[in-house]
């Protein structure tokens, strides 16, 4: 479904370039569950941007359903991450002074759905995190659990087809982490929706199907 | 994202630092405050000089006077003009008579030359000495000529429309019977002097057709009829060494069509006269009340200017601060399209609650001061608010105040939109 052919990502600097992403060949099925490894600066989080398509590369194609992203517009771009990919970051990214259900709705807004289906899928992601009764309370007001659940809910709510999860659990402690990875892990074999994480944590790591380490911007073992 | 979802969120997005948007927002008030005044000050004025001047209507009459010919010495302001000896005979110095007198045989000219017209009225000048009815009180009387052509609105009856009649100012009416309508069709006696010197005096019989609409000339001015008029005219100034030099006429025409007035106005001006119609002297009036006004928003416009200043400055901190969020929301697919329209929502909504808040304002403090003078300076103004507030001035005075909030949104607006949402994610 996601398919990556000779990417490369380069960044200008004064004298040198630095090749952040080099030779990049990968395949992600349909319903995989796939970790991205790797030290900080390997590169994984670039890739993680241009498979999500919030980044252009270099040089070198990446396919989504055999359709080639850089040949998208601006809006289709835009579309494309909305309709079908979900993001969850370490640092959350709620909006602290909105209660619970905007920020998971904001997605729908975006989207421009109806107040129907808005609240339907609201409900529906809220239930799947179980956060259903706290939909009126202020993000703010929230355990960093239940904050990063909120997130998912957020990720959940425009029935995605890939959720890209960038150090899901980095500022979690490891019984909220285990429960977020979790949620994630039972999204993914329940739902069928492709999970993309991008990961220090080895442990965490090894719970998905797919490992697929970086170093220095190059593929060094799959596994 | 929806319409409307983008206003309501604008809106959520400025009560969020609720300081920095009152500060911001007064700013505008300022601004528009003194616009809703100055706009206020306007329309009062215009609706004054619209119950002046829209008292007298003729669609079809000319008032003709001579092009006031400049002398051929050029008036420079920075030199003195020197006093030149002249020989008897000569003008001279003096101020010569023909450069406004309008000749007899220059109104045959004009009846010869320009077939469209109807009547020539010249300006009789008149001094009425007074008015009474049935042996009733009299009273002193300005007397004054309608010209052919010309209608007098009225309170009651109707305009002049032949000889021997006259229109009562509304002050005399009243005084002589409260119900006006019982006036009409009496005759009054009007009494004037034949000659300065001695005491010999005349009076005509007139028929009252009708009472006038109060205005700046109407106040107290009796109008008769040109024949009447005429008469008076004769028989006061028979002796006097300029009978019969008018320098102003009133021409009647055949049609009231605007392009045939035109013609006729162009030919006027050939042959050297300067022609108003009524609609031309109105106007002059509504630009006197336009250019005040201009002048007086100038003001107004300067505190906007500064004020864009100040929601540019807001917007583009609440830019800075929401880089995160603006991030997220391009990531979430959010286009820039959006991005630049919630932005340039908050930036009209600051000018619209401005806009709010200044119009309220400007309206209350007007009422003030409306009601305040109005009990104490212009008492003898019948009819004369200072400050008029008419739904449409106000609703193009928020309009503006709203446009131009916009363009002070655009740069910052533009900014977010402009926005890389990898970096905008990871701006600390």
């Amino acid at each position: 479904m996601l398919e990556t052919i000779n990417l490369y990502k380069t960044y200008k600097g004064e004298n040198v370039d630095y090749e952040v992403l080099k030779h990049i060949n990968l395949q992600i099925n349909q319903g995989e569950c796939v970790a991205i490894i790797g030290k900080s600066g390997s590169g994984k989080s670039t890739l993680m941007h241009l498979l999500a398509c919030l980044d252009d590369p270099t040089s070198g194609s990446v396919l989504f359903e055999g359709e080639e992203l850089s040949q998208l517009n601006e809006k289709q771009k835009d579309l494309l991450r909305n309709h079908k990919f979900g993001f969850v970051f370490q640092q959350f990214f709620l909006n602290g002074r909105e209660t619970v259900f905007e920020n998971v709705v904001l997605p729908m807004r975006i989207r421009g759905a109806d107040q129907y289906d808005l609240t339907k899928s609201a409900m529906e992601a809220l239930e799947a995190v179980g956060l259903k009764d706290k939909e009126e309370k202020r993000a703010k007001d929230l355990s960093g659990g239940e904050k990063q659940r909120v997130c998912i809910a957020r990720a959940l709510v425009g029935k995605p087809q890939v959720i890209f999860a960038d150090e899901p659990t980095g500022n979690l402690d490891s019984g909220t982490s285990e429960s977020i990875e979790k949620m994630l892990f039972q999204l993914n074999r329940e739902k069928g929706i492709t999970l993309i994480v991008v990961t220090h944590d080895i442990d965490l790591a090894n719970k998905c199907e797919r490992i697929i380490e970086l170093k220095d911007g190059e593929i060094v073992s799959e596994k | 994202m929806k319409f409307w979802d983008l206003i309501k969120i604008a809106n959520r997005n400025l009560f969020r630092s609720k300081l920095r948007t009152f500060l911001t927002v007064m700013a505008i008030f300022v601004g528009s405050f003194t616009l809703t005044l100055t706009n206020g000050l306007g329309d009062g004025l215009r609706d004054y000089v619209d119950k002046q001047v829209k008292n007298t209507e003729g669609n079809n009459v000319l008032f003709i006077r001579k092009k006031f010919e400049r002398r051929n010495e050029q008036l420079n302001p920075d030199e003195p003009v020197e006093y030149k000896e002249k020989s008897q005979g000569e003008a001279g110095n003096k101020f010569d008579q023909d450069a406004i007198i309008i000749s007899q045989e220059q109104i045959e000219t004009l009846r010869n030359q320009l077939p469209e017209i109807k009547t020539i009225t010249p300006r009789y000048w008149m001094k009425g000495e007074f008015i009474t009815m049935n042996n009733a009180k009299k009273y002193r009387v300005f007397l004054d000529m309608l010209s052919e052509g010309v209608s007098q609105k009225v309170e009651a009856g109707k305009t002049i429309d032949g000889a021997n009649q006259i229109l009562l100012p509304l002050d005399i009416a009243k005084a002589y019977d409260e119900n006006l309508n019982n006036l009409i069709g009496k005759t009054a006696t009007v009494a004037y002097r034949v000659n300065e010197k001695t005491d010999e005096i005349k009076t005509l019989q007139l028929t009252i057709v009708g009472v006038s609409t109060k205005g700046m000339m109407t106040n107290f001015s009796s109008f008769v009829d040109s024949e009447t008029a005429k008469r008076i005219y004769e028989d006061q100034n028979q002796q006097s060494d300029d009978f019969n030099q008018f320098s102003n006429l009133t021409l009647q025409l055949k049609t009231g069509e605007v392009q045939k007035i035109a013609e006729v106005k162009n030919k006027l001006d050939e042959l050297g006269f300067s022609a108003d119609s009524i609609a031309d002297r109105q106007k002059r009036a509504y630009d006197g009340v336009a250019i005040l006004q201009i002048g007086l928003s100038l003001f107004a416009f300067i505190a906007l200017l500064a004020a864009s200043f100040g929601i540019i400055n807001t917007l583009v901190i609440a830019v800075l601060e929401r880089t995160k969020e603006i991030g997220l929301q391009k990531a979430l697919g959010m286009g820039r399209r959006k991005i630049f329209l919630l932005f340039s929502f908050e930036s009209i909504l600051i000018g619209f609650w401005g806009a709010v808040l200044g119009s309220v304002g400007g309206i209350i403090v007007g009422t003030i001061v409306n009601i305040f003078v109005a009990r104490t300076y212009l008492e003898s103004f019948e009819g004369y608010s200072i400050f008029v507030f008419k739904p449409l001035s106000i609703f193009l005075v928020m309009l503006l105040v709203c446009m131009i909030a916009f363009v002070a949104g655009v740069f910052p607006a533009f900014r977010a939109s402009r926005l890389n949402p990898i970096e905008a994610l990871r701006y600390e």
